[in-house]
């Protein structure tokens, strides 16, 4: 598993060279990848489907407890070929789709990373791996959101989507952190056997809130729903690949990982049922306000989102097993149908419901998808959608307080999503009409054949579905459950109160699209009602951020390297001194004053020259004179190290005082003349502050003086330097072999101030040309 | 700020700068140096350059590298063109620059390049543990010693990409700062 993550991030970095060797032919190997891991996923799956969870470890940061752990079980096997199958599709797809783009090789990275990524998510085994291929995918969808980065509003979508789910995914960190602190692991396979631990820690509640917080932005939930719709901006293969059949169930598969673990408290039922039977509810309503084909189909997939969420929250075994029931049978339909717009798009240059029509004729195969996709979401008879809608009410039916608000939910999405059904799979192209929409071009066989084929794998699921669906789904069930499941799907149940429901959804859904003009027609009395809708407050929330942003970088940045100084210097007065006041030792002067009998000569002298040095430093009226001063200053320090056996300290210093002297003295007729601009008293104050810093440290080491060095880190780092790290010199073995970590960290921050000091000199010379 | 004094002592100290500062990168592990000292060291002779012949001087006479050629002739044979070549790059340079056919390629070497070279020595030699499954920085060393030079081992790398990457950062600097 790890093999296949690893090809796939080496696969996706290689995609722009591939598309400059191969042209157009860049989608054979993007597709082979998924296609080969499917494949491998596929000889995995008897081992799974006979109830073993495979496992796969890779230390990663060992001393931190994260691993790059794999696991794989029935719900990661689901999710893994879904991504992986529906990716091959897609791929294929995006070849016909953007053919002859330039940017055809960026957009095959951000995909084939995204997929990976997504790989990742659902077979990570460790909570920390999940959180860093989360994150991943939430990068990977920006990127892809944002392709046709030309275009503002798609620029703005974006970086709406990274906001919004970026934000769930920092709350998302924080709660799997308190879960693995709750759980005392990070490790999946057994926190998954911790579950009333978990649920009975303290920290239960935030963790909830936390982990609930990042599903929910993922998956689109109400509030969060409203970055879905935007991110239709990109390209039709991603919305359907990401925003439909895989990214936004990520949310969803995290709930469904987690239920285990995290579920079966009042809490989590509640917050899921609300929260999803909301999103339900809302996707449905906004969905018939629509008529840009790919609007309407992001709205139901909210909507078909919120029932999963709902159904992962009323948590009964009928219940999980609608879900993953209908998760397959929406990935399958929803994908296809979104490929069959993004074809209509391509072919005719509209998305728009009312101006498509009479497509069948010139569209044949996209048609033919598009009815079978249809049907299988109006929820028809052999259809796969069909047992995913049976089991849906059959699940929202049982004996519970709740069930006909939860069977009510369930129906009106029903009815909604008939409606769009009928208005996508038949209306606008096998309705008659007399003028079909022209095309700008023929359908093409990359076009069509991804959503054919995976229409006919809706139907073949849906006439055999005891073939390979039912194990499959049996066992991801059951990894939610945690005990093992028997369940049957069949196409036919008899005559009974749940194939009456659909019949009566399937008889309102399409009095809902008759009415669907009039429907329309109501579309703007809402608007007034958006105003206080997320998106508004997100897009307020957006401008006030970036307001008060500025207004505190003028305050704080304000260009005064004085003040900048200053207000380091004062903060770690503070602190140094509340903490002296609160529980410092006392300095006992007295005792020490006969240690200034022990003063050296050279000392003496050093101090004779430092003092004198500083005064004439405050009287000196000229930049030379002071450089030079502050040069015997430096230097007579360097002595100072040198006489308290620092040869090292000391060498060090000696040079960076002839540095800074040399780089001082290149710049000092560039400078303008030396004025005194500010008021004696503001001088005065900073006279001050270095008097209280002064003192301050004089004192501190006074303290740390008092008291015998107890330390065993001199005989330690004395000892081993030479056996361990083979030099005698034990500063520079410190700083290259046994802290060098942090050594590569402070070169770090040199390079970068170096790159800072470039761009800051560069931008001032730039400016100065202009005036 | 053309000093005819030190601009002829910068070029003979130079060298010996340059000497003394690897010298005492390579010392550090024993003996008080190592690569932030020998690269501040190294910096200085270059600082000192430019201060007196001034940073596009500098950049000329350390910083770039000069290489000339002219196409192969259509009978020639490839072994004979390589070897005219490296006569033409090795042995007759100062020639070959006033040569009216001969071209020439020029590689500057930004100071940027040495800071991310320095940066990268410092990581990979980090790296090179990882691969034989260590931690990450796990050091190796060599069983014999180089006279002078010492044992050679990971955390000299390590020191040299410091090394590097202090003098590629002084020299940033300094010519920033001293650019008309």
């Amino acid at each position: 598993m790890f093999l296949a993550i690893l090809a796939g991030f080496l696969l996706a970095f290689a995609a722009p060279l591939l598309y400059r060797w191969l042209g157009k032919w860049v989608y054979v190997p993007m597709a082979l990848l998924p296609f080969s891991i499917f494949i491998y996923l596929l000889t995995l799956a008897p081992a799974v489907l006979a109830g073993n969870n495979l496992g796969e470890l890779h230390a990663w940061a060992p001393s931190l407890n994260i691993n790059l752990h794999f696991f794989l079980d029935g719900l990661s096997l689901l999710f893994a070929l879904l991504i992986t199958g529906f990716g091959t599709l897609i791929m294929l797809y995006a070849g016909g789709y953007l053919k002859g783009h330039p940017l055809l090789g960026r957009f095959y990275l951000y995909l084939a990373l995204f997929m990976t990524a997504m790989l990742g998510l659902v077979l990570a085994g460790n909570i920390i791996s999940i959180f860093i291929f989360w994150e991943l995918t939430s990068i990977s969808s920006y990127l892809l959101i944002g392709f046709g980065h030309d275009k503002e509003s798609s620029r703005n979508s974006a970086l709406q989507a990274l906001l919004v789910t970026g934000l769930g995914g920092l709350a998302l960190m924080g709660g799997l952190i308190l879960v693995g602190m709750a759980g005392e692991t990070y490790t999946l396979s057994e926190l998954l056997d911790r579950g009333d631990m978990v649920t009975n820690h303290a920290l239960y509640l935030p963790a909830l809130v936390l982990v609930l917080l990042g599903a929910f932005t993922k998956s689109a939930q109400f509030p969060f729903h409203f970055w879905l719709p935007n991110a239709m901006a990109a390209p039709t293969p991603v919305s359907a690949y990401l925003h439909s059949a895989t990214m936004v169930k990520a949310g969803v598969y995290l709930l469904a990982r987690l239920t285990p673990v995290m579920g079966g408290t009042n809490e989590w039922q509640y917050t899921l049922m609300v929260v999803g039977g909301i999103t339900t509810v809302l996707g449905a309503l906004l969905a018939t306000q629509h008529t840009d084909l790919k609007a309407i189909l992001a709205y139901t997939t909210i909507s078909a989102l919120g029932l999963l969420v709902t159904m992962t929250g009323i948590g009964t075994a009928p219940a999980l097993e609608a879900m993953v029931v209908f998760l397959l049978a929406h990935a399958l339909y929803k994908g296809t149908l979104f490929l069959v717009a993004g074809n209509v798009d391509h072919a005719t240059g509209t998305r728009e419901l009312t101006q498509l029509e009479g497509l069948s004729g010139s569209m044949r195969y996209t048609a033919i998808a598009a009815l079978l996709a249809g049907m299988s979401m109006a929820g028809l008879l052999p259809f796969f959608g069909f047992i995913g809608k049976e089991l849906l009410y059959e699940a929202t039916l049982q004996e519970s307080p709740f069930r006909w608000m939860l069977f009510a939910v369930s129906f009106f999405s029903g009815m909604v999503f008939v409606a769009v059904a009928i208005a996508l799979g038949y209306g606008i192209f096998w309705r008659r009409s007399a003028s079909p929409t022209p095309l700008q071009h023929a359908d093409k066989a990359l076009l069509y054949l991804p959503p054919v084929l995976l229409a006919c794998t809706g139907l073949v699921f849906g006439l055999l579905p005891g073939f390979f669906v039912t194990p499959l789904l049996q066992r991801a069930a059951e990894g939610m459950l945690g005990v093992e499941q028997v369940f049957e799907l069949a196409l036919w149940h008899g005559f009974n109160l749940v194939l009456g429901l659909s019949l009566l959804t399937v008889l309102l859904g399409y009095v809902v699209y008759h009415f669907s003009n009039r429907l329309l027609s109501y579309a703007n009395r809402f608007n007034r009602l958006y105003l206080f809708g997320p998106a508004n407050l997100y897009q307020m929330g957006l401008k006030g951020f970036l307001k008060g942003a500025t207004k505190i970088t003028a305050f704080i940045q304000n260009g005064y390297l004085r003040s900048y100084i200053a207000a380091i210097i004062t903060a770690h007065i503070a602190l140094v001194v509340l903490s002296l006041w609160r529980n410092g030792p006392r300095l006992e002067l007295v005792n020490r004053l006969p240690e200034l009998g022990q003063l050296r000569m050279y000392e003496v002298v050093l101090l004779l020259m430092i003092v004198p040095a500083l005064i004439f430093l405050f009287k000196s009226r000229s930049r030379l004179t002071s450089i030079a001063i502050m040069g015997i200053i430096g230097y007579s320090v360097a002595l100072f190290y040198i006489l308290f056996g620092a040869p090292d300290v000391a060498a060090t210093q000696l040079l960076i005082e002839t540095l800074t002297v040399v780089i001082f003295v290149l710049i000092l007729h560039k400078l303008p003349a030396f004025t005194y601009l500010s008021h004696a008293s503001e001088r005065y104050k900073y006279v001050l502050l270095s008097l209280a810093f002064g003192a301050m440290m004089t004192y501190v080491i006074l303290i740390v003086k008092q008291y015998p060095l107890d330390s065993q880190l001199k005989a330690y780092y004395g000892e081993s330097s030479y056996l361990l790290g083979q030099g005698r010199n034990i500063v520079n073995v410190i700083l290259v072999d046994f802290r060098a970590l942090d050594t590569l960290g402070e070169i770090v921050v040199l390079a970068v101030a170096a790159i800072g000091i470039l761009a800051m000199l560069k931008l001032r010379m730039q400016k100065g040309d202009k005036s | 700020m053309k000093t005819i004094i030190l601009a002829t002592a910068i070029r003979i100290l130079i060298p010996i700068f340059i000497i003394f500062s690897v010298y005492t990168l390579f010392r550090g592990h024993n003996h008080p140096g190592g690569g932030f000292i020998g690269g501040l060291i190294g910096a200085i002779a270059f600082v000192f350059h430019t201060m007196t012949h001034g940073p596009q001087q500098t950049v000329d006479t350390f910083l770039k590298l000069n290489f000339y050629g002219y196409p192969r002739q259509p009978n020639q044979s490839r072994s004979l063109y390589l070897m005219r070549m490296m006569r033409v790059n090795v042995w007759r340079r100062r020639k070959m620059a006033r040569h009216p056919e001969i071209k020439h390629r020029m590689i500057r070497i930004e100071s940027v390049y040495i800071i991310a070279t320095g940066l990268l020595l410092a990581a990979t030699s980090g790296v090179v543990g990882l691969l034989s499954g260590q931690p990450f920085m796990h050091a190796y060393w060599a069983d014999f010693y180089i006279p002078v030079l010492g044992k050679p081992g990971t955390p000299i790398l390590f020191d040299l990409g410091v090394y590097l990457l202090v003098i590629g950062v002084v020299l940033k600097i300094t010519f920033v700062m001293s650019e008309e």
